[in-house]
């Protein structure tokens, strides 16, 4: 090992990058909660990826509902059927797909906003940054959910229309967090160093803010996707969710006009809830899971 | 005990200033808070006025409901509601009657806005007082026990039930707190009434206990989804005190454990929780609009998804910005509260 | 019997560090026991231990033996009544040892209403009496934490333990991180209190000298063992251990020429307390190691009268005066050590004698390399308080091949004056000049000026991104500038100036696998890639440890032969200027105040604010000059002399003697030279120049 050429500094890049994330599984296995919400977030994409084979599009067909409306679970149909006389399990299967997607994609859109505008805030001084944290703290105390009401109100409804009324008003915790670190990233001596060595904004917030704050921004998007999908089954019951498409939201919103509450078909309310909360509940499991071992500062043992 | 007293006398010369000092900062401090609350109301004013004029369809045609109407009795409509008026004329008309206090005339109930928001806000007030009350306490309480024990089984259950619970949906709890409890499942016979406020009739101490009866499942359903957070933030904030060296000069001095918590962890780590439990009612104000509109409570959430259903324009830009002013009002006053609480900011 | 009587004590904590590993130890009523040591040897922990204050998981073994009674064996309800009443704790940085929303007075009533039957005026009344004795107002009482100064809160913290008149009082790192003054006064306070009140004291610190000077006995630790025990003095200047020889070495005396250009330190780091190295621990690192101390350990045993060290050159029947060998001329860095022991050659005594020489006659001395000229720098006061003038008029030249210190108390604008010079900050008024050139505040400008000016900060664990490997953080400077030629090469290159060879196996580790003192190294390969003519070194060495700190400056001073760089380091410590500086700038309150050759303003002074810090050093002959109060404040800068509310000149009349008081209280000093290069802001020094008025004071 000794006597062969040294590799190039890209390849040993490279092969520290594959240490480090060797060695961040290796943290992330001890924490059990951590790991539960992980296989559960691979089974629930897993069954959501093979859906078209498993399911098939036909699921969602109103016309070609192969039973009765309302009936209860059944060896036909393993959690009943709903007003239409679909197949509940079909319905749930092929809902995972848009609640996942919408809230992967939201909370993407979200904490990117996030992070641009946390860590500009956090490296500028000054005016821009006095600005941009009056609009983030005049977001933060909006409520978020009426804003995105209003969002989802205003345009038309489609699955585009959710992801934007969900990111663009979810994102100002995350500015907050990220300026939050960008400020204590920027107080080190080494920023200060940087700049004694000449470095220039863009130098100091891509070598040395961006590497810092990227942990944070990882663990916030997995708890902002479980936002993001309890927000979206949200706006999916009341009514603003695309209703061409088939969401777990949608599916309570059916079960709700449909008069299941009165008549007490639990049936029909009980799968879609318990998937919702299970997803977000393992998405948060995850970031958490994901923040403790990278910012070990909490659960400093005394 | 002489010299004790000789000693006091030069002393409060010395601190009056910086007394003063302290008082002048504060002062410029809160008037900073209130300055930007004042700025973030404008903006909601502004916001609340241009997105709702965007919402596609002609609020004249939802006020009429279909019936076939002449075009006159429509531009007596529109003239009823200024919406003949340029769109500049009827921000200004809007910004100059919010400032009085006139929030304009619902369509849909053709009755002042402001009347019908104050005939709901009690109601509103009521529910998401009691659960604010119960939902904090039960989150702090929880949440320093979760953290003076953490990693142990105690700390694991409860942070993990409150994790649970925080991943529910609002309005899929309470339908199935009313189907459990309200309609009755198997052998459980309905407890609780599915919805509204009063059963109707009642009076006096009657009157009391039907609306307590009533308020029961919303304000589990409100409890059961907010604590966790206030939980989460406690035992974050309590955790990082834990290592700190203050804790250990309390332990050499002598201090048993409970006291060493409750003395000197505790009120270091709810002072950011305060803020934290204000900056998430933002949260709370969309629990409260899905769990009346779930339970059929005469409050502003209920009358808000009625409102937007329709859309009755006037009202929606009122309650938005009811909501929105509520959550600003509350987090100024934690601005203006903390530097009281925390003898560290305010310098 | 003794008081305390520490018996084989063992520490081990829950990660299976062991910290302390079996130290004896014992302490009789009044009596003042000094434990010193570097990070990492277990004095903290000891400090713990004793009270059992050690986090929950920590395994502990031996006795510790408190008027008789083992604390190790008591139950915990006993252990609370032990706890302050028995014995309490004054700890390190009272910042964060009080708690911040507390009124200081409460916490100091809390001990007295626990253990004392007291009501609650009682314990307010005790609390005052208490803040009066260590010199506080006892108005006080009714402040938090935050609005009292570093100095203010120590001496809370010291009123705290005094509470309910303990017999023992434990004190950690008390002066750690107060200046020299303020130090100054808390140990005269606590020494003062322990002697009238016939306290028993246990102090533990780093700073050797400190420890000498205020203690009886004097134990040194080293990986979590008593090396070396015996009279305070005795160990500090006749060390028989070589651990305790070289951490007394690291504290130079002030005029020694043999510590003159020569600091002193030993190679590698202080081990860490999970690794601990086989036989003595110490063999790594010990410059007299003999083949067998890698395999045999070392006990105490006698070495003279009432003195105890660990070393195989002591004899095991009691000993001749010296008989650790000296370390031969080229140190021999032992086995493992290698990597951070780059077989520092001390300098000989270098260009000192040339510098001078050309110091003595400035009108032909070449144009120096940097200078300011009137240089101010002010900050607006926040919330429209006053303006502060951190730097307030400053004039500096420093010359090619030259290292200049800049001593000062913190706040004195030190730290602003070195930002302002590398452009950091531009000033408010005057000007900087390089290579004879003003400093252009253009962007452009700027970055071809921070090629050839660098900085070095204090903390090198901080000055490096922890997710940047060691050849990115070397190589940054060479990105930012767009660097041509062989980068590998440059990078390694600077790595092996530095010291870290050979530098290919720094390349990919990352600042925490590294020690304090590689850090070090790392940061200052990082300044010389780009190939400078100046460093500028803010507090070099303040972060790292005692033993460790030679090693840097030496390779400072090697660097200076070697490529002829020039250097003004940024310092708090006289002690550091006499090892390394050819001048030294004494500054306070915005303004340089002396001047000088380092021989010349360190041997004889004529600023009496030089004179009182100088005379505080715990080393110096005479009677220290304590200044009382506070560093002021620089938004407040008194019109006249801006030292004459503290200076001991005026407060002792001499100054009126002399006829200069009124020009003290309403003229400004110019700075004049007193004959050579050396030169004094002060009215009386300059009527005085002749004598010496450091004679005067005292």
């Amino acid at each position: 090992m000794t006597t062969t050429t040294p590799p190039g500094p890209r390849a040993l890049a490279w092969r520290r990058r594959g240490h480090s994330a060797a060695r961040f599984w290796k943290q992330y296995r001890t924490r059990r909660a951590g790991v539960l919400g992980l296989a559960v977030l691979v089974l629930f994409g897993l069954i959501a990826l093979t859906a078209p084979l498993t399911v098939g599009s036909d699921v969602q067909s109103v016309t070609e509902a192969p039973g009765q409306p309302l009936e209860s679970p059944s060896g036909q149909f393993p959690l009943g059927t709903d007003r239409f006389g679909r197949g509940l399990l079909g319905l749930l299967i092929w809902g995972a797909r848009v609640s996942l997607l919408v809230g992967l994609l939201a909370a993407v859109l979200s904490v990117s906003i996030g992070a641009v505008i946390g860590i500009t805030a956090g490296h500028f001084r000054g005016r821009y940054a006095t600005v941009m944290m009056r609009v983030t703290d005049w977001f933060l105390v909006m409520p978020t959910l009426v804003l995105a009401i209003a969002l989802a109100t205003v345009m038309s409804r489609s699955l585009g229309t959710i992801i934007l009324a969900i990111g663009v008003t979810t994102w100002p915790t995350t500015a907050r967090l990220v300026r939050a670190q960008t400020l204590a990233v920027e107080s080190r001596p080494y920023i200060e160093r940087a700049k004694a060595l000449g470095g220039g904004h863009w130098h100091i917030m891509s070598r040395h803010v961006l590497p810092n704050v990227m942990p944070l921004v990882l663990a916030q998007t997995t708890l902002v996707i479980s936002s993001a999908i309890l927000a979206e089954a949200t706006l999916a019951f009341l009514g603003l969710g695309d209703p061409t498409v088939i969401s777990w939201g949608g599916l309570l919103q059916d079960a709700r006009e449909a008069g299941a509450v009165s008549s007490g078909d639990w049936w029909y309310l009980v799968p879609p809830g318990i998937a919702i909360a299970v997803v977000a509940l393992a998405f948060t499991l995850c970031g958490r899971a994901v923040e403790a071992v990278l910012n070990p500062r909490l659960g400093v043992a005394r | 005990m002489s010299s004790v007293q000789q000693a006091v006398v030069p002393a409060p010369a010395a601190a009056a200033p910086r007394r003063t000092a302290k008082g002048w900062a504060y002062l410029r401090y809160g008037a900073g808070k209130v300055g930007g609350a004042v700025i973030s109301l404008l903006a909601v004013l502004v916001t609340g006025f241009f997105l709702f004029r965007l919402i596609p369809g002609d609020p004249v045609k939802t006020m009429t409901g279909g019936r076939p109407v002449s075009a006159g009795q429509l531009a007596a409509y529109r003239r009823e509601f200024g919406l003949d008026l340029p769109m500049w004329q009827q921000f200004t008309d809007y910004c100059g009657k919010a400032l009085t206090g006139d929030l304009g005339t619902s369509y849909q109930f053709r009755a002042p806005v402001l009347d019908k928001i104050a005939e709901a806000l009690p109601n509103t007030l009521l529910l998401t007082g009691t659960a604010f009350v119960l939902y904090t306490a039960l989150g702090i309480v929880l949440g320093t026990r979760a953290a003076w024990r953490h990693d142990r089984l105690g700390d694991r259950l409860s942070t993990g039930l409150a994790l649970t619970l925080y991943s529910v949906p609002s309005f899929w709890l309470g339908l199935l707190l009313i189907i459990v409890f309200s309609v009755g499942v198997g052998p459980i016979p309905g407890l609780f009434p599915t919805g509204g406020m009063e059963s109707g009739g009642e009076e006096g101490f009657a009157y009391v206990l039907d609306v307590a009866h009533h308020l029961v499942l919303p304000v589990i359903t409100l409890v059961a989804v907010e604590y966790g957070q206030t939980l989460l933030v406690t035992r974050s904030a309590l955790l990082d005190e834990m290592a700190s060296d203050y804790l250990t000069t309390a332990r050499a001095k002598g201090l048993r454990d409970d006291l060493v918590r409750r003395r000197h962890a505790v009120p270091n780590a709810l002072l950011p929780t305060v803020t934290l439990i204000f900056v998430n009612l933002g949260r709370t104000v969309a629990g409260v609009i899905l769990v009346e509109t779930v339970f059929s409570w005469p409050g502003l959430g209920g009358l808000f998804y009625q409102a937007l259903s329709v859309p009755d324009l006037p009202l929606v830009q009122g309650l938005f910005f009811v909501f929105a002013t509520a959550v600003i009002v509350m987090n100024t006053l934690a601005d203006l509260v903390y530097p009281l609480l925390d003898p560290r900011v305010g310098r | 019997m003794s008081l305390l009587d520490v018996r084989n004590l063992e520490v081990t904590y829950a990660d299976g560090s062991a910290a302390v590993r079996g130290v004896d130890v014992s302490l009789e009523a009044g009596g003042k026991l000094g434990i010193a040591g570097e990070s990492g040897c277990g004095k903290s922990t000891l400090a713990l231990a004793l009270l059992r204050l050690l986090p929950a998981g920590t395994r502990v073994g031996g006795e510790i033996l408190l008027d008789g009674e083992d604390v190790l064996a008591m139950k915990w309800g006993r252990v609370r009544a032990v706890r302050w009443a028995g014995a309490s704790i004054v700890f390190q940085g009272a910042m964060h040892s009080l708690n911040a929303v507390h009124r200081v007075g409460d916490q100091i009533a809390e001990p007295i209403l626990l253990h004392r039957k007291a009501t609650a005026a009682g314990a307010r009344t005790r609390a005052g009496e208490l803040l009066e004795q260590v010199g506080l107002p006892a108005a006080h009482a009714r402040a938090y934490p935050h609005e009292l100064s570093g100095g203010q809160r120590q001496r809370v913290m010291i009123a705290m333990a005094l509470a309910c008149d303990p017999r023992l009082i434990i004190a950690d790192e008390p002066t750690t991180a107060l200046d020299v003054m303020i130090q100054a006064q808390i140990l005269r306070l606590i020494a003062g209190l322990v002697t009238e009140q016939d306290l028993a004291l246990v102090m533990i610190s780093h700073d050797l000298s400190v420890l000498a000077d205020t203690c009886d006995r004097l134990a040194v630790m080293y990986a979590g063992r008593i090396v070396e025990e015996g009279p305070a003095r005795q160990v500090f200047d006749d060390s028989r251990h070589p651990y305790g020889k070289a951490l007394s070495g690291a504290f130079p005396r002030i005029g020694d020429p043999a510590s003159r250009f020569a600091p002193r330190g030993l190679p590698g780091d202080p081990p860490d307390p999970a690794a601990v190295p086989t036989g003595c621990a110490f063999h790594p690192r010990c410059p007299v190691a003999l083949e067998s101390c890698s395999v045999d350990d070392q006990r105490l045993r006698e070495a003279g009268a009432g003195r105890r060290a660990a070393c195989v050159h002591v004899p095991e029947a009691a000993a001749s005066p010296s008989a650790v060998p000296e370390p031969e001329a080229s140190p021999h860095p032992g086995p493992g050590a290698g990597t951070d022991g780059a077989g520092i050659p001390v300098p000989g005594p270098a260009p000192s004698s040339d510098a001078t020489g050309a110091l003595g006659k400035p009108a032909s001395a070449p144009p120096p390399l940097l200078s300011a000229e009137g240089l101010h720098v002010s900050f607006p006061g926040r919330h429209g308080g006053d303006t502060a003038r951190a730097v307030d008029g400053v004039d500096l030249d420093l010359r090619a091949g030259e290292i200049v210190a800049l001593v000062g108390e913190s706040g004195c604008g030190k730290t602003t004056l070195a930002r302002s010079l590398l452009g950091l900050l531009p000033p408010t008024a005057g000007r900087v000049t390089f290579d004879g050139r003003p400093l252009d505040y253009s962007s452009g400008a700027l970055r071809t000026y921070r090629k050839r000016v660098q900085l070095v900060l204090q903390d090198p664990s901080g000055s490096l991104n922890p997710r940047h490997t060691v050849y990115d953080a070397v190589a940054e400077g060479l990105r930012i500038h767009r660097y041509g030629g062989d980068e590998r090469a440059a990078v390694a290159e600077a790595l092996s100036r530095a010291g870290l060879r050979p530098a290919e196996r720094f390349f990919q580790r990352y600042p925490h696998e590294l020690s304090g003192g590689q850090r070090q190294r790392v940061v200052i390969a990082g300044a010389l890639v780009l190939e400078p003519k100046l460093l500028v070194a803010d507090e070099p060495v303040a972060s790292l440890d005692a033993s460790v700190r030679g090693e840097i400056l030496a390779l400072l001073l090697r660097l200076r032969d070697e490529l002829d760089l020039s250097a003004l380091v940024v310092t708090h410590d006289l002690g550091l200027a006499w090892n390394i500086a050819d001048r030294v700038a004494v500054m306070y309150l915005g303004r340089i105040v002396e001047t000088g050759s380092v021989e010349q303003v360190l041997s004889a002074p004529r600023h009496p604010y030089t004179q009182a810090l100088l005379s505080v050093l715990p080393d110096a002959p005479g009677e220290p000059v304590v200044l009382a109060g506070e560093p002021p404040d620089p938004s407040r800068i008194s019109a006249g002399c801006r030292f004459h509310a503290r200076c001991p000149v005026l407060a002792s009349g001499e100054a009126e003697r002399a006829g200069v008081a009124d020009a003290c209280l309403t003229r400004d000093p110019e700075i004049l030279g007193g004959g050579g290069e050396e030169q004094a802001a002060c009215h009386y020094a300059a009527t005085s120049s002749t004598s010496n008025p450091s004679e005067l004071i005292r």
